[in-house]
Order: C-alpha cells, then structure tokens, then sequence
C-alpha cells in the first residue's frame, strides 16, 4: 500500500508512512501529518497495537471508528482530508484523525445585535452544526455532505428541516451544487456566485454568521448551506424583505422595529436616488425645490466651476473610497481615515468651492442610508445601484431617474430567488408545513 | 449571445443619450430665477406691452434684508418678443420655474387683459399654482419695491398671499388656474386682488371684480373681507356692529355660507343664509350680563345689510364673481336656453338674505 501511496503523491514531507511489527502481525499506516491529530493517531492505532491486549485485527473489525475502504482510487482523497488509512491482513480501514485549526469562540463581527445571540458560526463545519443543532434540536433537521471545488474538495452541508422545505427548492439546490466546476471555493460568496448570484444586480441569497438567523430560517423551511472553513452560512430562497429584516426585529419594542423597517426602506429608496435627484433636480428641473431652498443651492453652487454631475462624481469618488479604505486598512488606523476623509475633506471641498454645500449632505445621507442595511451582501448590491440612475439623470434628467426606478422595479420584480418569487416587500416565503419528511435524501 | 445583447442595449441607450442628451441640461447657478412679471401697458403712443421683470440674486447667506433683485424692464410688441429680448440683457438663463407672482398694471387690466393671460397660460414653465394680483398704480412701480424684511428675494409676495405667511380676511389670492377658469367659465368670472405699496411693503386689502376681458370694479377692504366671508367662508375674520352707539366687534370661529337660487311669484330669489359664530374682541364692559338675545339680533340686522349691499353691488357691475350663474346652470337643463335665461334672471335677480349670529363667549372670564 505503501509504495502505491508514495507513487500517488508529490514529494510531501509531510505524508507520514510507517510499517509497525509487534509480536503477532504488521501493517502499514500512512497519513498527512499536518492534517492529523498526532496524539489520535497513537491513541487509536499506535497503543492498541503495541500494548496487544486483544489482536489489533479484531479491534479494527469491532470499533465503528475504522472504516474499511476498498477502493483505491479513493485513498489520496481520503488522505487529504485527515484520515488515517490502515493496512491490517490485507484489508483497508480509515480513521478520522482530522485536526481543524478554527477561530475559537467566534463573535458575530459583521452582522451585530445590541440583545440577542452574540455568537457566529464557528469556521469549522462541525463545531457550526453543533451550534446549530443545540438551538435546532429537531428531528426533522437533515444534513447532507457534498464536497465542491475540482482542487480544494471544500466539505459543504446542506442543512433543512425535512418537514418545511420546498421539495423543489431543494432538488434545484442539489442539482446546482452538482453542477459547479470551479477549482477553488474558499468563501461562501464564491459558492453564492457559483450557485447563480453571479450577475443578478441583487442577491437571491443571504450570507449571514448568526446561528438564529439560521435556525429562523430552518424553522420556515429554507435552506441552509455551510462551507468548510467559513464562518458564514447561505440560506436560501430569500425575499427582499428578508434582507432588510434584522434579527432584533424580533424581539425589539414592537411599534418601534415596524418603524425602523420602513425607515430602511426610505434609507434604501434614498441611497440610491438621492445622487441622482440632485443632478436631475439642480440641472434640469429646479423648480421641484422650494423656492428657498433653490436660492440656497444656487448660492452654494455659484462658486462651484464644474456642472453638477463631476461634483456628483468627485464626492462619490471620495466617500467610496473612504468606506474602501476603512475595511482595507487594519483597525487601529481606521479611525483616522474616518476622521481624515469624512470631517476634513468634505469640509475643506466645500470651502475650496469644489462642490456645493448641499452636496456634502447628499453625500453623507448616501453613505449612511447604506449602512442602514442588515445584510452585508445586499448593502454592498445597494452600493452599485446609484451609478446607473446618475447617468440616466445626466441624460435625461427627472424622466431618465424615474425610468431608471422603473427599470429596477421591473427587474426586481422578475428576479426568482430557487423559483420563488424575490420581490416581497413585506413577506417572506411561504413556509411549506406539510407531513412528516416530505423529502427523501437525495 | 447574452453578453452581445447586453452590449448592443447599453450602445443603443448611449446613443439614444448623445442624440437627446444636451437639450435641457442646465446648472441652478447659471438660471436666473424670475420671481415675478409685470405687465404693463406701453408708453403714450407705442405698441406692445411693457415687460418687467424681477430676477432673484441668490446667495448663500440668508439673513433680513440680504435679499438682492434685479429688475429689469423691456418694451415690446408682444411678451414673447420681451422676454427673448430681455434675455440679452442679463448673463444667466432666465427661468420662470419659481415664478409665483404675474402682476397686472392696473390700467392695462382696465383694457384688457387676456392677451397676457394666455401667454402665461402657454407658457410650459410658469407653474399654474403662480399668484395674480393687479399693481396699483402699475405693475412696474411694485416689481421695484425691495422690502426691508425680506430674507429671500420675493419671499415677501409669497408670504404675503397663500396661507404660508399672514392670513389676512382683506387678502384674497387668486391663483393663475383659477383665473383661467374664470376667464372662460359661463357664470364665474374673475376676481384678482389689488395690490399696492405703502412704506416700502405690499398692501392687498381691496378686490377687482373682472369680467371677461376687463377689470369692472373694486371692492373696499370691508366688502372684501364680506366676500372672502360669504364665498370661502373664511374664519379668521371679524363680524362688527354698532349698538347703541357703542361699536362691538366678534372675531368669528365659524361660518357656514350657503345659496340657494328659488323660483318665486315675484321671480327668482337668491337665498343667502350666513351662520357665524364667535366671540368678543371688542366689545363694553358689562356685555356678559346683557341680553344676548338682542346683541345677536342687532348683528343678524346689520350683517344682512351689509351683505345685501355687497350683492346689490356686484350685480349692478354686471359681474358674476360668486359663481351663482354656475351654479344656476348645474341645477338647470344643461342648454343654451338655461344660460340664455341667466342672462336675463341675473340683472333683476332678489336677494333674501338671512344671517344667524351666533355670540359663543364674552372673550373674558367673567
């Protein structure tokens, strides 16, 4: 077995093999050092078979830990994620051996409640299910592993409850996660892409690192999938509604959360006109001010030597980049670039007469409207959909922004989250509650 | 294929940008705000009117009296003339999108004044919510007041019509749809308010009555607060009697106007019935113990009166600013023979004015 497995890999220093004697037999044994549990390795194999107190061919036969595999062509796979392989008398078994290197105890970081559950998935797929299943303890909840990626083999669970889930839902996801063929998936924004986000202008699925948002989403019947290495899960199908919905929703004061809801909307709804209203407004119809506010902006713009929409771009330019460059630089300095960017800059533009005093407001009203939402991958989709209405509102003005609107809706409304309708803007899918496991394991 | 389609729209919408893009592209600091238009008739012998208007100088500080205008005044034969010519004279674009004043010299109104009607009606960027309002002595010698309080250039003219500012019962407005449909309706005619300067501010106390192509008549500040009373039933007024030589006033919380137009044996009656609660402004000391009674049957008395004397007025100019003859004709057969008929019921039309004072309070705790 040996030699086979020799010839299989590159040279790796760190694929151990031995050949162990004791008084009865021999066998071989070859893993990935790197990849095991040294101390599992001598407790399962190594002691047993030196202190020889029952034949190690009959341990081997009797403890479910070893597994036999017959098929070769599956020994460098089974290697490679942290199995131990075994030659006792000819036959093969494995043994899981696998050490995992993870973040301890992981605080939610992205997705933050002020009360409620302050802990993420861990990066480890094991230690999320046990999360998971110790808020989920349901004997409905199925997981099935699947493994993706031609070159990394990224371990993947699918997880639902098998009483709630879409039947449908569920045969597409399984048939897409057969499908991809990409080298390596690394991120669970990779495998999002992979699983159809690619070039929708708003994302059919949630990438979220809160357990009860997972476990939420089980209970109405959606799925759940868990990658390897990542902290954060997908969850899908998903309406609109849902990634505006933050999970203190729940349980917050009542009247206020509904209130915040709609205030999200607003801030969404602005976020993504405001730009392009003010270049529509100043430079084509100017009457849709008050009258005092006219005389104000065109106080404040008559310094300003460029049209409305370079300022429109300058400023944008300047906030995308100072958002950019506060998740790029490391914590300590981010503050600063904050403090520089934001109070320094945009003061000083506006005194310089670069851009007018009105367009600082729009600026910061964009920027923070868009902080507004919960979900980190739909903030960033929002983040792109002002470009299109400002070159619409160059062009075309009023008209051109409300047929850009339009168009969104019009997209919106077409966009299918796994065949499920996307454009819900105060419902989320329908849970599916029908009899005991309505599903078989596909 | 599908990146093909893409492109070829994204092409296409570029295109149709270059072809259209341009057209009305036009900065807020290179338009020149007109606040106001005057029109005026021309100098002894020339034809044409004479154009003024009131251009805003924004700036970015407010503060009272900061407030800068230009006026500028241009003669021609028609406004559309004026106004392209006028845009020679000043630096930015002009732009009427703010324009909520349209003045008419007093002596053209006299005239006629449905020439410059229409072209504010036609015009696609004076808003229809613009005031009207007749200058006294001419349209000119207001656009060229600048009071002293204003913090924003013509702020004054919109505060002092609308209810964003003073609400006065002597300040109607009318604005330039409602005008319009005076113009061409059968049985409402026009009503603009006059509007003249005193210690450098506008004063609107007094109402035109016009038919349709000239100014008729003017009412008094009292008689224009009786019809502010009776026609839009407005409440911030006052009702005043004289009683016993002692003059009382109420300020009114309250009124209720309604017509109605009947068929007698002495021919068509107009039912004026006016309800009007209130309370003392002004009134003797003692009033509480008073017979109330009384005191509301004095001011029924003199209000019937005077508001008798209001509708005796207007039908003798000939004018119709209530509305009744519309009013005639929406509960009339919708012919030529019913309007036929107004036209002869109108001038010998009776009044059968009713009021009912109603006295709420003394104003004080006793």
């Amino acid at each position: 077995m040996l030699k086979r497995i020799e010839s299989l890999f590159a040279e790796s220093r760190d694929l151990t093999m031995h050949q162990l004697q004791n008084d009865e037999m021999s066998i071989e044994i070859a893993y990935i050092e790197s990849l095991c549990d040294v101390s599992k390795v001598s407790d399962f194999i190594l002691v047993p078979f030196t202190k020889q107190q029952q034949p190690f061919d009959e341990i081997v036969k009797v403890n479910p830990v070893y597994k036999p595999l017959d098929d070769p062509a599956k020994w460098t796979d089974t290697l490679l994620l942290g199995f131990v392989l075994i030659q006792v008398k000819g036959s093969i078994y494995k043994l899981d051996a696998a050490r995992v290197i993870r973040n301890e105890n992981p605080q939610t970081m992205v997705e933050t409640v002020i009360m409620g559950p302050q802990i993420a998935l861990s990066e480890d797929v094991i230690d999320s299910i046990n999360i998971i299943r110790s808020r989920y303890p349901s004997p409905e909840l199925a997981t099935e592993e699947r493994t993706v990626g031609t070159t990394s083999k990224t371990r993947v669970l699918l997880l639902y409850d098998k009483r709630s889930v879409d039947s449908n839902v569920l045969s597409m996801v399984r048939k897409r996660l057969e499908r991809i063929m990409i080298p390596m998936i690394t991120a669970t924004g990779q495998l999002s892409r992979a699983l159809g986000d690619r070039y929708t202008l708003f994302p059919t699925m949630i990438v979220t690192e809160r357990p009860d948002r997972v476990c939420n989403s089980l209970q109405e019947g959606k799925i759940v999938l868990l990658l390897q290495g990542s902290m954060f899960a997908i969850i899908m199908p998903v309406t609109f509604y849902d990634f505006l919905s933050a999970v203190d929703d729940q349980f917050d004061s009542y009247w206020m959360t509904r209130t915040l809801l709609v205030l999200r909307y607003i801030a969404v709804l602005l976020t993504i006109t405001l730009p392009a209203l003010y270049v529509a407004i100043v430079s084509y119809n100017p009457e849709l001010f008050r009258v005092q506010l006219t005389y104000s902006i065109a106080g404040s713009r008559a310094g300003v030597p460029y049209p409305s929409f370079i300022e429109v771009i300058i400023m944008l330019l300047m906030i995308e980049a100072l958002v950019e460059a506060s998740v790029r630089l490391p914590k300590y300095i981010g503050s600063t670039a904050t403090t520089v960017g934001g109070l320094i800059l945009g003061q000083a533009a506006q005194q310089a007469g670069l851009v007018s005093s009105i367009m600082i407001i729009v600026t910061s009203v964009v920027a923070i409207s868009n902080f507004v939402i919960p979900i980190n991958n739909m903030s960033m989709a929002i983040r792109f959909m002002k470009y299109p209405l400002i070159i619409m509102a160059i062009f075309f003005g009023i008209a051109g922004v409300t047929i850009g609107l339009f168009i969104y809706f019009v997209y919106l409304a077409d966009l299918r989250s796994f065949g499920k309708p996307y454009f819900r803007i105060f419902s989320k899918t329908p849970s599916q509650s029908g009899d005991i496991g309505q599903v078989g394991q596909g | 294929m599908k990146y093909n389609r893409i492109l070829l729209l994204t092409v296409m919408l570029l295109s149709l940008a270059g072809l259209t893009g341009g057209c009305g592209f036009k900065d807020i600091d290179k338009r020149f705000f007109v606040v106001a238009i005057g029109i005026d008739p021309p100098a002894e012998g020339a034809k044409g009117y004479k154009v003024t208007l009131r251009l805003a100088v924004p700036s970015p500080k407010v503060e009272p009296g900061a407030a800068k205008s230009r006026v500028e005044t241009i003669q021609a034969t028609t406004i559309a003339e004026g106004v392209r010519l006028l845009k020679s004279h000043v630096d930015k674009e002009l732009d009427f999108g703010h324009c909520k004043l349209l003045l008419f010299g007093e002596e053209l109104v006299k005239k006629d004044f449905r020439a410059p009607m229409q072209w504010f009606a036609r015009r696609r960027d004076i808003q229809s919510v613009a005031y009207v309002a007749i200058g006294k002595p001419d349209a000119n010698s207001i656009l060229n007041v600048e009071p002293s309080s204003e913090r924003l250039p013509g702020n004054a003219i919109f505060l002092t019509f609308g209810h964003g500012g003073t609400e006065s019962s002597y300040t109607l407005y009318t604005y330039l749809f409602d005008l319009l449909r005076r113009a061409g309706e059968r049985g409402l005619d026009p009503i603009l308010p006059i509007m003249r300067v005193e210690n450098n501010g506008y004063v609107v106390t007094r109402l035109g009555l016009l038919d349709k192509s000239k100014l008729v008549t003017v009412l008094n500040p009292q008689e224009t607060e009786m019809f502010n009373q009776i026609r839009y039933e407005f409440k911030k007024s006052t009702v005043a009697a004289s009683f016993g030589g002692q003059n009382m006033v109420m300020s009114v919380d309250g009124i209720s106007s309604k017509t109605k137009i009947v068929r007698t044996n002495e021919g068509y009656v107009l039912r004026l019935r006016l309800k009007i609660k209130g309370i003392f402004e002004e009134a003797p000391i003692g009033v509480y113990d008073q017979d109330w009674k009384k005191l509301e049957q004095t001011f029924n008395a003199q209000v019937e009166q005077e508001a008798e004397r209001l509708l005796k007025k207007v039908q003798q100019a000939g004018v119709d600013p209530f509305g009744f003859g519309l009013k005639f004709r929406a509960t009339h057969a919708g012919s030529e023979k019913t309007w036929k008929a107004w036209e002869s019921i109108y001038p010998r039309l009776k009044f059968d004015v009713k009021a009912n004072v109603i006295i709420e309070g003394s104003g004080i705790i006793r």
